[in-house]
């Protein structure tokens, strides 16, 4: 009995002391969707991006997890980073958009960044919606891909949102362009073009991706979030190549070629350097694409056999020049290809959007 | 009730069957505690005081909002919670609430992005469709356990497994939004109506699905006490033999058991979704609220009022949890593995039951508790 | 001259019970030494603390005047003390001879010395009259049979010293006369033994000395052929016992259950193990079933009651057919039963008390109202029970089941099946395990039935019950009934020559 009184006693010590320090702020706030930083996609993106930014102005941050997927635990977690200091409130996401709608009106001191979406009601004068021009993205990917030598292609979609549609869309356009630049025949057909349903990791995927590389496909394309690392390791098995997406991932594995990325680190800089310039861009939607650096390529081409960073470069100036109109659904690509005089196109509307 | 005194204490202690069952809850929960507390000290001592006082007044953090908050968190477990612990009465490890709940979200997600014409009786009548198509669900094990002698243990995980795909079937077929690819919302009038609707200034999510979960407690136990259909039930459940012997017909009570612990799934699967912003998704993963509705029926000791209690406990530390990412920079994960090691002390429960035992044996003095 | 064994003043303590309190045994060279007592006396925790199945907490053990310590069932091998226990420990698909070398195998380069343990099993079974064939499969041959083989497992490992625990609940009449001259031939031979029991006839017939105990306590050892069977059971009981049950002729009625040509299939095995049964039980009388157990009555009773279907033949209830009615009509329309395991069926142990005494009556208007139990009513109920019976518990009709004593838990259900006023009673080892109170309250209670004009029907197979209570008597044998008898015109010889098959008679109902 005198052992456990004295446990009590020392607890109640550490907890009284504990409750008497205060508690930090943060002045730039991100909030999670369903995943975490360390999703290798999205919220990691967005988060070095601010970490990086805040480093370097010397800024404090933090992020922030809401406790469910509902409309009501994002606005929670928004203002419990409120709550905390945050002055810019960051929200990577499309499953914000309500949420980010009704905190921009309740807390008009505050600002907020949303990421992929516009906010419900419409872009207040304290938020900037930041969306990307993903189809211009898997373009170079595309592109990249079928220069490098690659024939037989696949790709492989989390789930058919708008995003990822635009990323697959684009991929297509750019590998047949390529082609047709090479005047090679490339093989992309519609049963390589799926979208898995889900953006979660699992063996599943991994042997799909196998049969795929087995069946003879050169490369897959995996703007599926998490559900890209399987792909890699299909694709280390398989001694092939993958596409990576939104960030850089060829630090995950040898097996990624490059990555159509969307630059949010730069996106995030923009957001945050208006911010804290006094600028903001309150209440404005901005699309980042080729023309103003949002989407890219790494620029580490030492994986490729046969493009550069001369090749890359030419593409990268035409693309934001609007040479090339780059297509986002497959409307669009269907006009793209006849008015680039392109042939081939096995995957069709249904594939695309189903 | 027994008048309270310290001697009246020590013979519960030492004659109630309920108080080592209910120490050993206590105890799981302190050990979770303790090991999420020694997982903060390893990360960072300065912050492990501060984060377990989180993770224990979060409830209170924020006035009425985080209480608020801390109940709707604990609707869905206390709902799945009850499930399990209302077909474990009758004998029936019911492993499949996840595929229920899912079945029942599914069906109270059609009906309130469909049936619009019900006016102000839309949400109820989601909820009531929950409860039907996670009652069908329920009952198909039920029916094989009584019919076909089919373990219900592995009739459930399998169906927990169909109803999650067939779920995504359906939402693909009949209530898909392209655009983000999750089910379509629900109709306002569908939404449970919330506390804010009626205080303005309440900042909570809470609903109406508390008041749900509230009536499920009430019946349930009343079903499971007062009843002569409860009596049957745990007839079967402490031993089937003697029910048989006595005329119960066992094949009706266990499917009835597992029906009713279907439905209530169910209607966990309507609480949780038809909530605005909470979209179905078409995700090939089970949902969890299910497998932690195991966890609550175990520490609440498989009655609607322990469970009660338990999911409110679980709210509560959900509440902490959220909170623990202001006052410390400690992950909320640290609330995933408190809720696992209370999981696996509840498990251990019947170790502690006889350990507790010994321990009150030893220490409670035998002039302290008389003869009756 | 040296004691064998003799143990000294074992305490044994279990949690909140003590088993053996400061009790003493001396064992002779050559002798049968009785240890009588009732159930839960302490007679089997003093034995497995001699075979070192528990350590004892206090006292000490010596062999040939040595003192030891026997910490398994090892050390008490090789001290030559050997133990066949009242279930017995075989493998059903293994011979006699290989059951007996089981564990104590000769072996020659990884290899069986077959032949060599062949032979001394024969020596030894022609030595000691132990008849039987080392090359039957356990399965084939008769329980009695089995006993010879535990025997000689015994002897196989040369144990002088042997214990016998219960030896002749399982055995017909025949075949205790036959055990009991085995167990004269053994100590002839120099072995000293130990018999477990509480039948005071077979001590009588064969023990030299017995020691009793009761409650734990040792009580005593006294020389058998000193002191009357009355003053044995005193010993044992802690009162004067009357070993006489008043009953008066039975003034049999109206026929009440009828049974033509009933049979009933085993689950398993899909065979039938109740062949074509046919008898007639009449109010006013007490009919018994004998048998030895596992002959097919614990299967017709279920056929009676309805726990098994009845796979051919019909069952009438007050003339009407009951073949195909459920348990519960059966139940609602005059069956009483008070089942053979009253822990598997007789009783949810996990249920209180008074939960327990409306295990058939919880949907009787008597007790809910529209569903909901009038709680009032069921307490009272359960307390008239408990009164009338003399169910003692610690909490009354709060007490769970589980922590009851068996006697206690027997009385309980003999109450609760007997306040449903039903007019046929089926009671089927009712006095199983009981202590000597609680045999004669339920014999007592049984007879106050048939006076009262109730049918029972009584499966026992203790034939000294069967003697006692029957009015008629019918033997099962194998799934059949075998003989028909008059309790006043047989005895027990008679019953067993049927009980074991080896006479059969038709049997007219």
């Amino acid at each position: 009995m005198k052992k456990f009184m004295m446990l009590f006693v020392a607890l109640s010590i550490v907890f009284t002391l504990a409750a008497c320090g205060g508690a930090d702020t943060f002045e730039i706030a991100m909030i999670t969707d369903y995943g975490d930083i360390d999703d290798e996609s999205f919220n990691q993106g967005t988060w070095e991006g601010i970490v990086e930014w805040a480093e370097a102005n010397d800024k404090t941050y933090a992020y922030y997890r809401p406790s469910e997927v509902s409309d009501a635990a994002y606005l929670e977690s928004i203002e419990l980073a409120i709550s905390a200091g945050a002055r810019i409130v960051i929200t990577p996401g499309f499953l914000f958009s309500a949420a980010v709608g009704e905190a921009q009106t309740l807390h008009p001191d505050v600002s907020f960044v949303l990421i992929d979406a516009v906010p419900n009601g419409g872009v207040g004068e304290n938020t900037v919606s930041v969306l990307f021009a993903e189809h211009e993205s898997g373009f170079l990917a595309g592109y990249a891909a079928v220069r490098n030598g690659a024939r037989r292609l696949g790709f492989m979609g989390g789930i058919a949102v708008p995003a990822v549609v635009r990323f697959g869309v684009g991929y297509i356009a750019g590998a047949y362009y390529a082609a047709d630049e090479l005047g090679v025949n490339i093989s992309f057909p519609a049963n390589r073009y799926v979208y898995l349903g889900t953006f979660g990791p699992s063996d599943e995927v991994r042997t799909r991706a196998l049969s795929w590389y087995q069946d003879g496909s050169d490369i897959i394309f995996a703007a599926a979030g998490g559900a890209g690392t399987s792909v890699m390791s299909a694709a280390e098995a398989a001694n092939k190549f993958m596409v990576g997406v939104d960030v850089d991932q060829s630090y995950l594995s040898t097996s990624v070629l490059t990555s159509a990325m969307k630059d949010l680190g730069s996106a995030v800089a923009t957001a945050l350097d208006g911010f804290f310039g006094d600028s903001f861009p309150g209440g404005q939607t901005l699309t980042l694409g080729a023309n103003n650096n949002g989407v890219a390529l790494p620029n580490d081409f030492s994986r490729f056999v046969d493009f550069t960073t001369v090749d890359y470069n030419t593409l990268y100036s035409r693309v934001a020049s609007g040479a090339i109109d780059v297509p986002a659904s497959h409307a669009e690509l269907v006009s793209f290809f006849s008015a680039q005089g392109l042939t081939g196109l096995d995957i069709g509307a249904s594939d695309i959007q189903p | 009730m027994k008048k309270w005194s310290m001697q009246g204490f020590f013979k519960w202690l030492n004659n109630s069957e309920s108080s080592t069952k209910v120490i050993s809850s206590i105890i799981a929960i302190l050990g979770g505690l303790l090991v999420g507390f020694l997982v903060m000290l390893a990360i960072d001592p300065s912050k492990a005081g501060i984060g377990l006082w989180t993770i224990l007044t979060g409830t209170f953090r924020d006035g009425t909002r985080s209480f608020g908050q801390t109940i709707h968190y604990s609707v869905p477990i206390i709902l799945t919670g009850i499930s399990v612990a209302f077909a474990f009465r009758t004998g029936l490890f019911n492993i499949g609430a996840t595929g229920q709940l899912t079945m029942g979200a599914f069906a109270a997600v059609y009906v309130g992005i469909n049936w619009t014409f019900l006016g102000p009786l839309h949400w109820i009548v989601a909820v009531i469709a929950g409860a039907l198509v996670g009652a069908l669900w329920g009952s198909i094990p039920g029916l094989l356990k009584a019919y076909r002698n089919v373990n219900e243990v592995v009739a459930s995980i399998m169906l927990n497994y169909i109803g999650s795909f067939l779920s995504i079937l359906l939402i693909k077929t009949y209530i898909y939004n392209q655009e983000l690819a999750r089910a379509l919302s629900p109709a306002a009038s569908a939404y449970l109506p919330r506390l804010s609707q009626l205080i303005t200034t309440h900042r909570s999510s809470l609903n109406f699905g508390f008041i749900i979960a509230l009536i499920v407690v009430a019946v349930t136990h009343i079903i499971l006490n007062k009843t002569t259909f409860g009596y049957q039930l745990k007839s079967v459940g402490f031993n089937r033999d003697a029910s048989r012997y006595a005329g119960i017909n066992e094949k009706r009570n266990i499917i009835l058991a597992m029906t009713i612990s279907g439905a209530i799934a169910g209607i966990a699967g309507a609480t949780m979704y038809l909530v605005p912003g909470r979209l179905m998704t078409i995700e090939s993963s089970l949902l969890q609220e299910g497998f932690t509705g195991i966890a609550i029926s175990l520490l609440g000791l498989s009655s609607p009022i322990g469970v009660l209690f338990a999911g409110l406990f679980y709210g509560a530390l959900e509440m902490g949890g959220f909170y623990l990412q202001v006052t410390t920079r400690f992950v909320p994960q640290i609330i995933e593995i408190i809720i696992a090691v209370i999981i696996y002390f509840s498990a251990l429960a019947l170790f502690f039951q006889k350990y507790v035992q010994f321990v009150i044996n030893k220490v409670v003095p035998e002039s302290e508790v008389g003869h009756e | 001259m040296i004691p064998v064994i003799e143990m000294r003043n074992i305490t044994k303590t279990f949690p909140g019970i003590k088993a053996n309190d400061n009790v003493s045994l001396e064992l002779r060279p050559g002798e049968i030494h009785a240890l009588l007592g009732e159930n839960g006396a302490g007679k089997s925790t003093l034995m497995s603390v001699l075979f070192g199945l528990y350590p004892l907490d206090e006292g000490s053990i010596l062999v040939h005047g040595e003192e030891v310590e026997i910490k398994n069932p090892n050390d008490a091998n090789k001290l030559g003390i050997g133990m066949v226990h009242q279930h017995f420990k075989l493998l059903d698909n293994f011979s006699v001879l290989e059951n007996i070398i089981l564990g104590f195998e000769d072996t020659h380069r990884g290899f069986l010395k077959y032949d060599e343990a062949h032979q001394k099993v024969i020596a030894l079974s022609e030595k000691y009259k132990l008849k039987v064939d080392p090359d039957a499969l356990i399965r084939n041959i008769s329980v009695g049979q089995q006993q010879r083989v535990e025997i000689l497992k015994m002897l196989y490992r040369d144990a002088d010293i042997l214990i016998f625990d219960e030896p002749t609940a399982v055995l017909t009449p025949q075949e205790i006369d036959e055990l009991l001259n085995i167990m004269r031939n053994l100590t002839e031979e120099g072995k000293s033994i130990i018999l477990i029991t509480h039948k005071l006839k077979e001590i009588r017939m064969i023990a030299d000395r017995c020691t009793i105990l009761r409650k734990g306590k040792g009580i005593g050892t006294v020389t058998v052929k000193d002191v009357t069977n009355e003053k044995l059971a005193e010993m044992m009981v802690g009162r004067k016992v009357i070993f006489n049950v008043d009953k008066g002729p039975s003034k049999p009625k109206e026929i009440v259950l009828e049974a033509e040509g009933l049979t009933v299939f085993d689950s398993l095995t899909r065979q039938s193990v109740v062949k074509d049964v046919s008898f007639k039980l009449r109010e006013g009388e007490i009919l018994t079933i004998a048998g030895i157990e596992g002959n097919g009555q614990t299967e017709l009773v279920y056929g009676l009651t309805g726990l098994k279907p009845i796979a051919s033949g019909k069952l009438l209830l007050h003339g009407e057919d009951a073949t195909t009615w459920s348990i519960k009509k059966r139940n609602e329309e005059g069956i009483a039963h008070i089942p053979e395991d009253r822990q598997k069926y007789g009783l949810v142990l996990d249920f209180s008390l008074e939960n327990n005494m409306i295990l058939q009556q919880y949907n009787d208007s008597r007790f809910h109202h529209r569903g909901f139990f009038k709680f009032d009513a069921i307490r009272d109920y359960a307390e008239r029970i408990i009164e009338k019976y003399d169910v003692r518990s610690g909490k009354g009709p709060l007490t769970y089941a589980r922590s009851m004593s068996g006697g206690n838990q027997q009385k309980a259900i003999l109450g609760r099946e007997i306040e449903r006023q039903t007019n046929i009673v089926i009671a089927v080892q009712p006095t199983r395990g009981l202590d000597v109170g609680a045999i004669e309250f339920i014999h007592n209670t049984l007879i106050k039935l048939r006076d009262e004009g109730k049918a029972v029907l009584l499966i026992s197979l203790e034939l000294d019950e069967v003697m006692t209570l029957s009015d008629r008597i019918l033997v099962m044998y194998e799934g059949e009934l075998v003989g028909a008898f008059d309790p006043k015109k047989t005895d027990e010889y008679e019953l067993g020559l049927y009980m074991s098959g080896s006479k059969k008679t038709e049997v007219l109902s």
